[in-house]
């Protein structure tokens, strides 16, 4: 029973197809007032068209007037609206079906309302008229107790059936009633499906027309719209030939302008290219007339030329023969010179052939020499390892030999000392004091000090300076070393400080912050013990070398003493020249430790005999800090190249054996003559001490043999006596023998 | 089938063919009997003579080896398109598509039959075409827009709605549904059920000539006519979002009934309940099921304070003040956009309710009150809560028995109110009087592009006229839309929709 339900569930159905057809079958309704609704939109459907119409084309007159290009807008504008009106029309007209249905529900419900209260009403009515009656009828029953009479009670039992009959009656009228009312809503129920049905029919008929026809208008107005675009891009297109046409006659136009413009500037150009052509024909008159004169003067030149050309031709001809012969002169004289070079190209070549092979031969010569030569360095380095080893292994067995011979001699000497030594007490009762010599404390071979490195000269120096200070009057010459001689303590600790100070360069940064906390001439020591490492400095030599060398450099060159004592020029020199000679020979030498020795000496000797020795100590005051570099640099250059040559000579050690007969001599004459003599002499008188006491010792004997004889026999006396047989014997020799006893 | 019919045919002559034909014969079982037929024409029964037979059979090849100019390998299918063919036959058993390579994959499904059983297909296949072809295959006519552009969504939401259409509650297995859940959880996101089917009744209904009896009996009787509780289906369906019910009969005709539309207590309990466990519901409709006062209470109370729900329609029931006054509730107790309560019995009370509620709402968009009383006091009451609200665009009164006071004051209204852009007075009696004060009232306005008068006796005039200033306002409104960067472009863009609802 829900009509507009249904029509609710179509109205969305409907939504998709926004339809209407203006002439809707709503006038043929059932419904008066939709009738009326759908006669008022037509009416207003068609009012609106032709007003639209009207306004259209107004529209159209105003807007083609006002503005051309936009006749498809327009057109599309115009079928929008239109459009949109009929789809809003459309919609108005579909739902008209559901707003009828809504106004006939209203009035169904106000009718229903109506008949509902009437109902009501009357059902109460009977309700309550039946009530009265029913009321009456249980009145009744009360009265119907109280009749005795069974005539009465029957009658009214009768009535009260009666009566009951008529209320049933009545109600059962009422039920009909109903009934009957419920049958007319039954088909009434009917009636309205089928309404509802035809709605819903109508519904989807008008859907489907507003479908159909909204196509047809959408169709009409694409072809509305497209024949507005068709006529505007006509339009345009003709509008734009005619702008062609006319650019193009424009075009025409111009061009035929320019055409007369060129004709007439060709004239133009004629009449003055023949004006041209005229001036330039006189012009070219003229020329040509003055350059004919200048032909001729040229011409008249010409022959000038000619007669001087000849005569030089002439001249030149002579000249030519003349060549010509000296050419040939020349060309015997070139062959000659050619055969000439050949020649000396041939012994040119031939001289070069015998360079060459002389070059070979030398070359050859050279390269076995040299072979030869390598060969004997190495042979003569391979001598001087085994004489190096044969020198050791000579020292080792010398040392060892003089060692056994010194022991012997030893052993020797201390058998004479015993010797001695009893003698003198045993026998001779005189006190014995050993002898002290020399050379009995020395064991092994006698040899010269070792040389003392320099940082042990150095140590000395500075501890000597030391003492020095301390103690003044300390003598030089007894406390100082054995070389420097020349050279006083002093001098040589202050050009050492100086070099401390000037070349702290050579020691390394380590070193000096290591020394920062050590004693000042310790600080000194190392320092200079690293100087010299730097310079190369070793021996004792070497740092006397460069303290004199610094002072000679200072006489040398210092300009303060003008001077220039020759002596510093012959003992510099031989410390720039001394290595190259000594090197020569030392190689030459046999004995080249000595050299330098010598030349020490002979330093020595020079240096002794200078008066000059004693100012050096204050001179070398004067030795200017930024010197020290110098010198030192010097001395370096100086030092170098001994150094390098006298590397393999270096080890050779040659020791001085002049004092090994005095020593051995001494050995042997460790008992004295005198003693010797007295040796002698107590010799032959212990001889004959000897013999005394041996002839002593033989008589000793003899008595003792003797004795032992004695003693003997007279065991055998005393036993003959006390044998038996004297008993039995007459005459018992005993008693003979004591007889001749008593 | 077709396929392999096609190469029997054709490699009847071929040797070389029918080995491939016979490998695949006997790979394939279920298509064994494509092959078979063409076999006797190669080996003969050997109950024949077989010299002769041999021998012809040798020379017979060898002509027709010679002869047959078609032959050619391309007939012969390739070892893909067998395999290809294979599983489409057993797809039933035997489900291989996600491991096949892309362009196979779409072979296969667009090979593949549309009545395969749901269970494999549901959650296997995505392609929209498989889909297509299965909706097409069911129903003639499918509206795909309607259910997201997505045919496998189409396809399963009318796949449940039929079951549950058809659903007889106590006849019908439930697990048959529920079943189906789980395959169809994630594609379901509307239930539109036009029809929910009562119990049958065993005994002959005895009260076909009583409604007075079975509408008093109608309380005991219930237990016996409640519907298919939907609680366990919803609440199973995790992404649905539009339910429209309809607790009675479709298409019953004569056969009427008054208990085939019976929307029982428990049946509004439960569906109460369902609704309000339901969280992603967006729209609830519940359409020509007999809801009354109480059990739109019931229903509407289950619905306050909802997370997600934007529509609510109760239209076509029998909703009086008392639910019109608990749905005014709802109105500010949740975020509803639509509220539909048309053709109830709703009257000046329940309308003053709601427009009470409506002056300070700012949810709402559309109301529709179509074929209540309202009348004039709740139709005043409606227009001074408009003269607050700022936020409805759809009124719909048309049939309440409105007259020429509301007229006046709704032309107050729309002289100052700017987001109404469609109200409905047709079917009233509002009268020449207050045609003309809403033609004056609707001149100052420059937002309203629908204002329907049909029969409610105003005169022709001011009709047009009024149509005039709509027509005016539809112009401007459009105007607005094609110039972008308005501010009120959006909601004129849904104008013109709202209203055809």
């Amino acid at each position: 029973m829900n009509p507009p339900g249904a029509l609710g569930v179509l109205e969305e159905k409907e939504e998709e197809h926004l339809s209407t057809p203006i002439l809707g079958p709503s006038i043929h309704s059932d419904n008066p007032q939709e009738r009326i609704q759908a006669r008022r939109l037509r009416i207003a459907a068609r009012l609106e068209a032709r007003r639209r119409e009207a306004l259209g084309e107004y529209l159209d007159g105003k807007k083609e007037s006002e503005e051309d290009q936009s006749k498809s807008y327009k057109q599309k504008e115009e079928s929008r609206l239109k459009l949109a009106k009929l789809l809003l029309c459309g919609t108005e007209l579909v739902t008209n079906i559901q707003v009828a249905t809504d106004i006939r529900e209203i009035h169904r419900r106000v009718e229903e309302q109506e008949i509902k209260r009437q109902r009501l009403e009357k059902l109460e009515n009977e309700v309550k008229t039946s009530q009265d009656k029913f009321d009456e009828i249980t009145a009744k029953w009360e009265e119907c107790k109280q009749k005795r009479i069974p005539q009465d009670l029957w009658d009214m039992l009768n009535t009260q059936q009666m009566h009951c009959a008529g209320l049933i009656e009545d109600k059962n009228k009422l039920i009909s009633e109903l009934q009957q009312e419920l049958k007319i809503k039954d088909d009434q129920y009917v009636k309205d499906l089928k309404k509802q049905s035809d709605d819903i029919c109508l519904l989807l008929e008008r859907m489907e027309e507003q479908v159909k026809h909204v196509m047809k208008t959408f169709r009409q107005e694409l072809n509305y719209i497209e024949k507005a675009f068709e006529v505007e891009r006509w339009e345009l297109l003709t509008s734009n030939k005619k702008k062609w046409e006319q650019a193009l006659q424009a075009h025409n136009a111009k061009e035929l302008e320019y055409l007369m413009n060129r004709i007439k500037k060709v004239e133009d150009y004629e009449k003055q290219l023949n004006r041209q052509r005229i001036w330039d024909w006189e012009e070219y008159n003229m020329i040509k007339i003055k350059l004919e004169q200048d032909v001729q003067v040229l011409e008249q030149q010409l022959q000038q030329m000619k007669a001087t050309y000849q005569l030089n031709q002439e001249k030149l001809e002579y000249n030519f023969q003349v060549l010509k012969k000296r050419d040939e002169e020349s060309t015997v004289i070139k062959s000659q010179q050619k055969r000439k070079i050949n020649r000396l190209h041939d012994t040119l070549n031939n001289l070069r052939s015998k360079y060459a092979k002389q070059i070979k031969q030398f070359q050859e010569e050279n390269q076995s020499l040299t072979s030869d030569y390598k060969r004997l360095v190495t042979q003569f380095k391979e001598l001087q390892k085994s004489m190096r080893h044969f020198a050791l292994i000579d020292d080792k067995q010398f040392r060892e030999i003089w060692l056994m011979n010194e022991e012997e001699a030893k052993d020797l000497i201390s058998r004479a000392f015993d010797v001695d030594r009893i003698i003198h007490t045993h026998h001779l009762g005189l006190p014995w004091t050993a002898p002290d010599f020399w050379f009995l404390r020395n064991v092994g071979p006698i040899s010269q000090q070792p040389q003392k490195s320099a940082t042990q000269i150095l140590e000395e120096v500075l501890m000597q300076a030391e003492e020095e200070e301390t103690e003044e009057a300390a003598s030089e010459a007894e406390s100082y070393l054995d070389l420097p001689k020349q050279i006083s303590p002093k001098t040589t600790r202050k050009i050492l400080m100086l070099l401390c100070d000037e070349s702290g360069f050579l020691i390394e940064n380590k070193l000096l912050s290591l020394l920062l906390p050590l004693e000042k001439n310790e600080c000194y020591l190392l320092r200079l013990d690293a100087i010299f490492s730097a310079l190369g400095i070793e021996s004792e030599d070497d740092l006397y070398k460069l303290v004199n060398f610094f002072l000679k450099y200072r006489v040398y060159h210092s300009p303060s003493s003008q001077v220039i004592h020759p002596y510093a020029f012959l003992q510099l020199n031989p410390w720039h020249l001394s290595p190259p000679q000594e090197q020569t020979s030392l190689l030459s030498a046999l004995e080249p430790g000595k050299q330098p020795d010598l030349e020490g000496q002979k330093e020595e000797s020079l240096v002794e005999g200078e008066p000059e020795e004693k100012e050096a100590p204050p001179s070398s005051r004067l030795i200017h800090p930024n010197d020290v570099l110098k010198i030192l640099e010097a001395f370096v250059m100086g030092l170098k190249k001994p150094r390098d040559s006298w590397a393999p000579v270096k080890l050779k050690y040659v020791r001085d054996n002049s004092k090994d007969s005095e020593y051995w001599e001494a050995l042997t004459t460790v008992i004295p003559d005198t003693t010797q003599n007295l040796w002698d002499a107590l010799y032959t008188a212990l001889e004959k001490y000897h013999l005394i006491l041996t002839q002593r010792a033989k008589l000793l004997i003899e008595n003792n043999s003797l004795e032992q004889q004695n003693t003997e026999l007279q065991m055998l006396l005393q036993k003959y006596l006390d044998s038996k047989i004297n008993s039995e014997l007459q005459v018992p020799p005993i008693r003979v023998f004591r007889a001749p006893t008593k | 089938m077709q396929e392999t019919l096609a190469t029997s045919t054709l490699s009847a002559p071929r040797r070389s063919s029918i080995s491939t034909q016979e490998m695949f014969s006997t790979a394939d079982q279920t298509s064994s009997t494509g092959p078979q037929p063409s076999r006797p024409s190669n080996i003969p029964p050997p109950g024949k003579s077989k010299g002769w037979n041999s021998g012809t059979k040798v020379r017979r090849m060898r002509r027709i080896i010679a002869e047959d100019p078609e032959w050619s390998l391309a007939t012969v299918p390739l070892l893909t398109e067998l395999c290809i063919q294979h599983i489409i036959k057993n797809f039933q058993n035997n489900p291989i598509l996600k491991q096949l390579r892309p362009e196979h994959q779409q072979k296969v499904l667009s090979h593949l039959s549309p009545e395969l059983p749901l269970a494999v297909t549901a959650n296997l296949i995505d392609d929209e075409n498989y889909w297509r072809r299965c909706c097409m295959h069911r129903w003639p006519v499918c509206h795909v827009a309607r259910h997201g552009g997505s045919w496998k969504r189409l396809f399963f939401e009318r796949h449940l709605e039929n079951l549950i259409k058809h659903f007889i509650p106590s006849t019908t297995d439930p697990t048959v549904l529920l079943d189906l859940l789980p395959l169809c959880r994630s594609y379901v996101r509307r239930l539109r059920v036009d029809q929910l089917l009562p119990p049958v009744q065993l005994p002959g209904p005895p009260r076909s000539g009583e409604l007075s009896d079975s509408g008093s009996d109608g309380e005991t009787e219930e237990p016996a006519t409640d519907h298919y509780q939907l609680r366990d289906l919803v609440a199973g369906l995790s992404h649905l979002e539009e339910l429209d019910l309809v607790y009675g009969v479709k298409d019953c005709g004569m056969n009427f009934e008054g208990n085939l539309f019976l929307f029982t207590y428990r049946d509004c309990h439960s569906l109460a309940a369902t609704i309000k466990a339901c969280h992603t519901l967006k729209i609830f409709r519940l359409t020509r099921s007999k809801v009354d006062d109480d059990k739109a209470r019931i229903l509407i109370r289950s619905l306050l304070n909802h997370p997600a729900l934007e529509e609510l329609d109760l239209s076509h029931n029998l909703i009086g003040d008392r639910g019109a006054r608990a749905a005014a509730k709802l109105l500010s107790h949740s975020h509803l956009r639509v509220l539909n309560l048309a053709n109830n019995q709703v009257r000046a009370p329940g309308a003053q309710s709601l427009a009470h509620a409506l002056a300070h709402n700012t949810n709402l968009i559309s109301l529709n009150l179509r074929l209540n009383c309202i009348e004039d006091e709740g139709g005043q009451a409606l227009a001074h809560a408009l003269q607050t609200n700022k936020c409805l665009t759809t009124l719909h009164l048309g049939g309440n028995e409105l007259s020429e006071p509301t007229a006046t004051l709704l032309s107050q209204v729309l002289s100052v109110n700017t987001t109404l852009t469609s109200i409905n007075l047709s079917c009233n009696h509002i009268g020449l009087d207050g045609g003309k004060q809403l033609l004056e009232g609707i001149s100052d306005n420059k937002t309203l592009l629908e204002l329907d008068l049909r029969l409610s006796d105003v005169a022709q005039e001011s009709e047009y006229l009024i149509g005039q200033v709509l027509c005016a306002n539809r112009e401007a409104a459009r105007q607005r839309t094609l110039n972008p960067g308005h501010l009120m472009s959006p909601v004129i863009a849904k104008g013109p929709e709202k209203p055809a609802r």
